[in-house]
């Protein structure tokens, strides 16, 4: 039994010895010009907590969590009806849809919401590309086929007797909804909203082109440390600090999420 | 009989299994390749195909590649310092002095690089590395787009490109450089221009981090307007999106100077002197010009008429003078992080 777990433990261990060097990295002073590092320092630390970079993880927690939010609404109706319609043309034709977007990769679909996005197939009355709002909707549009499926596999484990048995009873279908059919997809709701939370914090193609530089998430910006700028122990220090913050926020939600189930 | 068969058989065996091995170790020292860790690709398939093969035909050492962005590549060089898994580096200049500064780079024996001696001064950039081709940073437009003409930096400023202008956000040195110029300063006074380069802000309506982001940007005309590479803008040109390279009348280009380095370390470094002998030919030149689309670093290397005079193609020392500016390699390298930091904190940042 115990030798099972040796890959497991074998997985773990080379992680702990990248996430090592990630932590060592980021407590060694940067020299400006060379790719030879300093003394043990804090100043790496210091660097990244400034107005500026906190500004980037403001952007990404915001992000991060209007992307959740407005997958959520975008999804659940779309989830609903891959569950629960009633034709099985409908529900096939609706997977194919949802999956479809598995199929071409990310930069690819980031490539074609800049041609939409941008001016040149229709004139939006606000601007969309290089733009918060740009990336909110390729994040969006990202994150839709995970949610969808994740809601979808609740909301078929709800039983529809029970909505029938409300609806008997005199609820109108809304109140069916909000009572019954939203309660119990919860545990969807709830490991769809942190996956896709998840992942958005560490978004990294989809802000990067469709942001045009302006819109910067955590990922960019250690992405422009490392490799613009050649700071690899500021990178390895934000990203240390971007790793904590994952952690818990995450860990947070997580308590919420069981503190939900525990109901 | 059978004995003789018998010794027959074992000594063939045991002569097999010594001239095999010895002919296995000829034949993979004969074919031991030349590593060449160089960009993906148009570059590195222009290096194969206009040095790369020729290389081979002459001296019977076949060449493989190892591709990569700059930075990839340098980290992947950093982890297999003393051991190089490639024998000879292009990278750029400035970024070329990181390489230096972790000793990645075996000094250059410039007895073995003869064609040396036809360079422009410009190209001799350390004793550790030497140019392969040059080029410059500069306006670039779509007439169709931008109604009146751009022929100076200073018309950047017009209030008339408001949201039409798209600048690289990895390396700003341009024009931070330009803006410092401008006020008097250069790149080791920058600080003079940022004053000016706060007011180009509204101007500017994206940043590109790569070269085919700025190409997507020009082709959509999302950024009709931008501080572009010539090596892209002629190739857009190719492409049929007519752009127009301006040769600023008030300010020269900012230059690049791709360059060429033998790892330290390396087994193959007289195949690797060898091949840089090669690119630095003014035949070799001739060719990479006309396909790249990037200056020679040999003054003698022939030009095409249509390339001739073009903004980044330098043929005269006295044109590698006057045309560009040509950054000090070790400042850049030295202060781009502090640059970045302050163009995004300052331009970049809404």
């Amino acid at each position: 039994m115990r030798l099972l777990l040796a890959p497991a433990l074998g997985v773990l261990a080379i992680f702990a010895v990248a996430l090592g060097a990630l932590f060592q990295y980021s407590v060694v002073a940067f020299i400006p010009g060379s790719l030879q590092t300093g003394g043990l320092t804090l100043a790496n630390f210091r660097s990244v907590i400034s107005s500026q970079y906190l500004g980037y993880v403001w952007d990404t927690v915001v992000l991060s969590l209007a992307t959740t939010a407005l997958t959520l609404v975008a999804s659940y109706p779309v989830a609903y009806a891959l569950a629960r319609a009633p034709s099985r043309m409908v529900r096939s034709w609706l997977l194919v849809l949802t999956l479809a977007p598995f199929f071409t990769g990310a930069i690819v679909r980031t490539y074609a919401w800049i041609l939409v996005l941008g001016n040149t197939v229709v004139t939006w009355p606000v601007p969309l590309l290089f733009t918060e709002r740009g990336v909110l909707i390729g994040l969006v549009h990202f994150s839709m086929p995970t949610m969808i499926l994740l809601l979808a596999a609740a909301i078929s484990h709800v039983d529809p007797a029970l909505e029938r048995a409300a609806a008997s009873l005199g609820a109108r279908p809304a109140r069916v909804f909000r009572r019954v059919t939203l309660p119990l997809s919860m545990p969807g709701i709830i490991s769809g909203s942190l996956v896709v939370f998840a992942w958005t914090l560490s978004a990294f193609p989809t802000p990067e082109l469709l942001g045009g530089g302006r819109v910067k998430m955590i990922a960019n910006a250690v992405k422009d440390l490392a490799l613009d700028s050649f700071n690899w122990p500021g990178a390895a220090a934000f990203a240390v600090v971007a790793l904590a913050l994952t952690l818990v926020l995450m860990g947070g939600l997580g308590r919420l999420a069981a503190g939900h189930e525990a109901e | 009989m059978r004995s003789w068969m018998r010794f027959g058989i074992r000594f063939g065996i045991v002569i097999a299994m010594l001239v095999v091995p010895l002919a296995g170790a000829t034949g993979v020292q004969a074919a031991d390749p030349l590593v060449v860790s160089i960009w993906g690709g148009n570059w590195k398939d222009t290096v194969e195909r206009i040095v790369a093969k020729p290389f081979t035909a002459k001296t019977g050492i076949p060449v493989e590649f190892e591709v990569g962005g700059t930075i990839d590549r340098l980290a992947k060089a950093r982890v297999a310092k003393g051991n190089p898994l490639v024998d000879l580096n292009f990278t750029t200049s400035h970024v070329a002095r990181l390489y230096i500064s972790d000793g990645l780079y075996a000094p250059l024996d410039m007895a073995k690089l003869p064609n040396a001696k036809e360079l422009a001064r410009e190209a001799l950039r350390s004793e550790y590395h030497i140019g392969s081709w040059a080029y410059v940073y500069t306006v670039v437009y779509r007439p169709d787009l931008v109604k009146e003409d751009i022929t100076r930096w200073s018309d950047l400023w017009k209030p008339s490109l408001k949201g039409k202008i798209a600048l690289p956000d990895f390396d700003p040195s341009h024009i931070i450089t330009i803006a410092a110029l401008m006020e008097g300063g250069n790149e080791l006074t920058w600080e003079k221009g940022q004053e000016r380069l706060r007011q180009l802000k509204p101007s500017i309506v994206a940043f590109y981090s790569t070269d085919a982001q700025s190409q997507d940007l020009m082709k959509t005309g999302q950024a009709p307007v931008q501080v572009m590479l010539t090596v892209n803008a002629y190739h857009l040109q190719e492409q049929g999106i007519a752009v127009k390279v301006v040769q600023p009348a008030d300010y020269p280009g900012i230059v690049g100077i791709d360059t060429m380095a033998v790892m330290a370390g390396t087994k193959r470094a007289d195949a690797a002197h060898q091949f840089i002998n090669m690119v630095l030919s003014k035949e070799i030149q001739s060719q990479l010009v006309e396909s790249l689309r990037a200056g020679p670093v040999n003054v003698g290397a022939a030009v095409p008429a249509k390339l001739k005079g073009q903004p980044g193609i330098f043929t005269t020392p006295a044109e590698w003078k006057e045309r560009g500016y040509i950054m000090n390699d070790e400042a850049r390298a030295k202060t781009l992080p502090a640059w970045r930091e302050w163009f995004t904190a300052n331009i970049v940042k809404k």
